[in-house]
């Protein structure tokens, strides 16, 4: 992410500056905070416009680009100061680049309550209509007695300010991605044809004619043979150029013409009505910014890839390795889709790596049930595969029959584990399981991929061998700095010092196609430009579907039933558009009936970093009732299944101890959490019960039972397979908890080469999918780590074949 | 009675000071007003030598020798003019000669709606330490849609608002004069001439 920081004052020397300065260099490995400053800004003044100073410029194309704004505000008697008053009168007269972005405000002043009143006059400054900011709520981050605050270094004495620095930011930086997310332009489409609607003119109605493709308002006539010359003229010439220009509604009324200006408008709206859309969402959107801009623009490059997601920057970054050019389209704001959201590390084998950790409790019955699997269960593809690695199990358990061993892991295990976990039986009866070749593919070369990433600047934490949810065994490579972010972030910057170009508020729309051959993109970006790039290949990396219900639903075989109202924890963008882009070149899906449900998903909001998040080993799931109902280190379907005949939502419940071990959050965001009510604490357990509302001597003896079972290593009712930490020290957690839709599995059928097949089972030239976007691989459950080495491996091996293509 | 009269944008065409003029002319019997413009000054920026530029120095002499000061502010943005602000920073850095002023606050806008949360701002920045005005309470006087509110000898067209102003100047004057009893020799004066945010940060709380 990038945000721009605002030092609200002029002065020479300033603790608001270093407070910009100290958050530039604290917050570094989150994201990049370019600090502006107001010296050369002229005092505002209406009648003497400089809106086209480069100062000004500046600061409007800086903040525009920029992912949010952090304005550090000193407070000047009781307000905030005139020079930053004066450069936000600038952005609100004739530039408006505030408008709809997000703003973090924080304050150093000498008094204790820090600049409390100036930041409550800035919060209203930001909020008039001019400016229209979306101000962060609440976290307001005061620094009083900013002149003893800062060691000689210019960084924070105090830790606790530290830690409320970073809650108050992990929030900005939510909160910016959500703003980005409000700003995308809700889609329109119309049922293509010519509407005869009216016009006001002075003599009356007039006729008019309005002209609408699939997503275009193309065509505004208005038969004005029957009115006399006049002011009313230019309305309707101005009007219909400002609709079409910037296919929007929110059009300037031509003064002297504003009866007829309006007419026009309602009879588009009229006519957009008529074609089955929603004239208010036209309305909504932005002003146009005149005829004069170039509306449609090509470009012409080597891959273009749509969506800069990890699969999707990895095939950019890949192709301009080999010395050729990519462009990556982006539909969203921000980059990254749901790979910045992705909290666990990525599965790859590296024995070498992993030997070196000690197993833990349970692992080794886990390899033993594996290897006792009745063949006659393995489907033939991988029964090869599968003796081989019963082979390598047994030699391992024997050799360390009688003394604490190392972590076992080879590729074999890897592949076998995606195949067994993947498998599945849908509601129909319908069996499947991962296609062999493309989970060899994945499981053979997932190491070089976080190889791979490490050239590209990606580093990852060697001390600790972890598993994600639902990975069935140890083996995520975690990386250094925060997750998801981390890949995109050293992937981002990569491409940005190669001269890899990323255009993000550009949706792809249609491939071009000529003889078969695919042969680039149209896309639309969000100020209505239409974008065509002509390349020699497409990769579609646009991610699944899993944040679009009517998809999910229509092709669901798996789930009893889904929601109209279900939660996701993905992206609000990944509504399946590089599927229907393959359709279109008569591609063929695989697996489109099986989605993935993330069990531990916050009830409100579909996310899954809030509360407490511990590694499996130390889950305790409760239902309503206080009582365990499923093996908590279980996949996620089982947990997703058991959790919906206990009436979905449930509670993951946590001592002192396991609340150490949660990897997404600080003590900070958790008391936080308590206060808000949404995740629960109490020093006894029965108290805890009560504030759940659960019986609390059965919510007891359940713990206690568990505790039990962690001692014997043991669990004979659910049959636990890890476990690690006992629940005993006080105080108690309780995070509540519902599925939601995580991952579709389904999706583009590939070839190992990532050719996008269709359904003559022949190779679509030109045209490659990688990531979530494909199926085949995970089948009918994919298991917690795996997708990113399915981005990053495939992501790279797009980009090979696409180039090698290019060749013969 | 003497007052000055400070229009509170830099803007060529303002009608707070079409307001200013107004109340210039037609309440000349009763006092003098002096409009003042505050265009010229200098961007604020802390100078370490807290010395007020020209500019600065003229109006805060105006002030000084005046009875009372009469803000006219335009609201921009939610609040006061960035140029407003700035007048006032720097009589707050420099001369102070706002304290114990009796100060009446004004504002005219060219909606139908007026200007109030630009004047509840104004209230709050001049009853700061430094520039602890003495503002006039219980007025806040909004003319709205003020294009429209002079005819062409610069008279007030609407009769309510008109009616209005009379009444709240009338008590201005009754408030400056009530005001001298109360600050002929007040302690305060002294201490919030020589107050410092460095002070209250070093815990000499006031
Ligand atoms: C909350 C969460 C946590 C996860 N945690 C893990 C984990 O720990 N480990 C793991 O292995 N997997 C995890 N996953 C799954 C994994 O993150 C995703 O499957 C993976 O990131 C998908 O990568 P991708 O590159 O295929 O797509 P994405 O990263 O989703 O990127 C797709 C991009 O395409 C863009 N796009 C969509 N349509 C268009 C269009 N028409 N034109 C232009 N652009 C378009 C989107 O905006 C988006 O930026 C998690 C997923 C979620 C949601
Ligand atoms: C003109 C002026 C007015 C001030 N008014 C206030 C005020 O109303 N409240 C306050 O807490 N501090 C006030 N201060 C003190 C500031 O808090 C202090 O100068 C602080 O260091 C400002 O932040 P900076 O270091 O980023 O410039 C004022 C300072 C100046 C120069």
């Amino acid at each position: 992410m990038k945000f721009i920081g605002i030092v609200g004052t002029n002065a020479k020397k300033s603790y608001n500056r270093m407070l910009l300065q100290f958050m530039q260099k604290h917050f570094a490995s989150k994201a990049e905070i370019e600090i502006l400053e107001l010296k050369d800004v002229p005092m505002f003044n209406e009648s003497k416009d400089q809106s086209d100073s480069p100062i000004i410029q500046e600061f409007n194309r800086k903040i525009e680009a920029s992912d949010g704004v952090i304005i550090a505000t000193p407070e000047h008697n009781h307000s905030i100061p005139a020079a930053l008053k004066s450069i936000i009168e600038w952005l609100s007269f004739n530039l408006h680049p505030l408008d709809g972005k997000a703003v973090m405000i924080v304050g150093a002043s000498y008094n204790i309550q820090g600049s409390s009143r100036a930041q409550l006059h800035l919060r209203q400054v930001l909020d008039a209509p001019g400016v229209n900011a979306s101000v962060m709520p609440g976290s307001e981050f005061l620094l009083g007695k900013a002149q003893d605050a800062f060691d000689n270094k210019g960084d924070l004495k105090s830790q606790r300010t530290i830690d409320f620095l970073d809650s108050c930011f992990a929030k900005f930086m939510k909160f910016s991605d959500i703003i980005a997310q409000m700003n995308i332009p809700e889609d329109i489409t119309y049922e293509p044809g010519t509407f005869k609607v009216t016009a006001v003119g002075h003599n009356g109605d007039l006729p008019m004619e309005v002209t609408l493709s699939d997503d275009r308002i193309e065509k505004i006539d208005i038969d004005t043979s029957s009115e006399t010359q006049g002011i009313a003229d230019v309305a309707f010439k101005r009007i219909p150029q400002q609709i079409i220009d910037g296919q929007t509604l929110n059009v300037d009324v031509v003064s002297g013409a504003s009866i007829t200006s309006r007419g026009v408008v309602d009879g588009v709206a009229k006519a957009v009505k008529m074609a089955g859309a929603n004239p208010d969402i036209l309305k909504k959107r932005k002003k146009s910014n005149g005829p004069n801009k170039q509306n449609v623009v090509e470009y012409q490059t080597d891959v273009v890839v749509v969506g800069a997601g990890g699969a999707g920057l990895t095939a950019a970054a890949r192709t301009i390795q080999q010395g050729k050019k990519a462009i990556v389209l982006e539909k969203f704001p921000a980059i990254g889709g749901n790979t910045v959201r992705a909290g666990g590390p990525m599965n790859a084998a590296d024995p070498e790596w992993q030997n070196k950790f000690e197993e833990i409790t349970g692992e080794r019955h886990t390899l033993k049930e594996i290897s006792e699997i009745d063949e006659k269960t393995i489907d033939v593809e991988y029964l090869a595969d599968f003796k081989a690695l019963k082979k390598q199990i047994n030699e391992y358990l024997k050799e360390n029959e009688d003394k604490k061993a190392y972590l076992f892991d080879s590729k074999l295990l890897h592949r076998i584990q995606t195949y067994l976990g993947g498998k599945r039986t849908d509601l129909q009866g319908n069996k499947i399981y991962g296609q062999y070749d493309l989970v060899k593919e994945l499981t053979d070369h997932a190491l070089e991929s976080v190889k791979w990433l490490e050239d590209i600047g990606v580093k990852f934490d060697k001390t600790q061998v972890t598993m994600p949810v639902g990975a069935l065994w140890r083996r995520g490579h975690k990386p250094l700095g925060s997750q998801g972010f981390a890949f995109i972030e050293a992937l981002k910057k990569y491409l940005e010092s190669n001269d890899g170009q990323i255009m993000t508020d550009t949706a792809a729309k249609e491939l071009i196609i000529e003889d078969g051959q695919v042969k680039g993109i149209i896309a639309r970006s969000s100020d209505g430009k239409k974008i065509i790039v002509h390349a020699k290949a497409v990769v579609l990396a646009s991610g699944g579907f899993g944040a679009n219900t009517k998809m999910l639903k229509k092709y669901n075989t798996y789930w009893s039933n889904i929601d109209d109202n279900i939660k996701t924890t993905n992206s609000p963008a990944i509504t399946g558009d590089g599927i229907r882009l393959g359709q279109s070149a008569g591609a063929e899906l695989v697996g489109m009936g099986f989605s993935q449900m993330m069990p531990v998903s916050d009830p409100e909001t579909g996310e899954l970093f809030s509360g407490l998040q511990v590694p499996p080993q130390n889950f305790v799931m409760v239902n309503q009732k206080g009582k365990r109902f499923v093996n908590e280190y279980g996949s996620r379907d089982e947990l997703t299944k058991a959790a919906i005949d206990n009436g979905s939502l449930f509670y993951l419940i946590a001592d002192d101890a396991i609340k150490e071990t949660a990897y997404n959050t600080s003590q900070a965001q958790i008391d936080k959490q308590v206060e808000q009510g949404t995740l629960y604490r109490d020093d006894t357990l029965e108290g805890l019960a009560k504030q759940v509302g659960m019986d609390p001597a059965t919510f007891v003896k359940t713990i206690n039972d568990y505790n039990s079972y962690v001692d014997a290593g043991e669990d004979p009712e659910f049959h636990k397979s890890a476990f690690d930490l006992k629940v005993e020290k006080a105080p108690f957690y309780a995070t509540p908890r519902k599925p939601a839709v995580h991952h579709t599995m389904g999706g583009l059928k590939i070839d190992t080469d990532a050719h996008v097949i269709n359904q003559d089972e022949k190779i679509i030239p030109g045209l490659y999918a990688a990531g979530e976007v494909a199926g085949g691989i995970h089948a009918g459950n994919r298991l917690g780590g795996n997708s990113l080495s399915d981005i990053f491996t495939f992501g790279r091996i797009a980009a090979n074949n696409a180039l090698k293509d290019m060749e013969s | 009675m003497k007052l000055v009269g400070i229009v509170g944008t830099n803007s060529s065409e303002s009608t707070n000071r079409r307001l200013l003029q107004y109340m210039k002319q037609h309440y000349s019997e009763q006092a003098e007003i002096e409009i003042c413009e505050i265009d010229e000054i200098p961007v604020f920026d802390e100078p370490e030598d807290k010395t007020a530029p020209q500019a600065v120095q003229v109006l805060s002499d105006k002030i000084a020798a005046s009875d009372g000061v009469i803000f006219a502010t335009p609201e921009y943005d939610h609040s006061i003019p960035a140029v407003l602000k700035n007048a006032i920073e720097w009589l707050s850095y420099t001369t102070r000669p706002l304290i114990n002023k009796p100060v009446m606050i004004i504002g005219a806008s060219l909606g139908a709606l007026g200007t109030s949360r630009a004047q509840a701002h104004l209230r709050q920045i001049l009853e700061a330490p430094e520039l602890k005005a003495l503002i006039m309470p219980n007025v806040e006087y909004l003319l709205g849609r003020a294009l429209e509110a002079f005819d062409d000898n610069g008279n007030m067209v609407y009769e309510d608002k008109a009616k209005e102003l009379d009444n709240d100047f009338t008590e201005f004057l009754s408030f400056v004069k009530l005001t001298e009893k109360l600050t002929a020799n007040s302690k305060f004066f002294e201490i919030s001439k020589q107050f410092s945010w460095k002070q209250v940060a070093n815990g000499e709380d006031m």
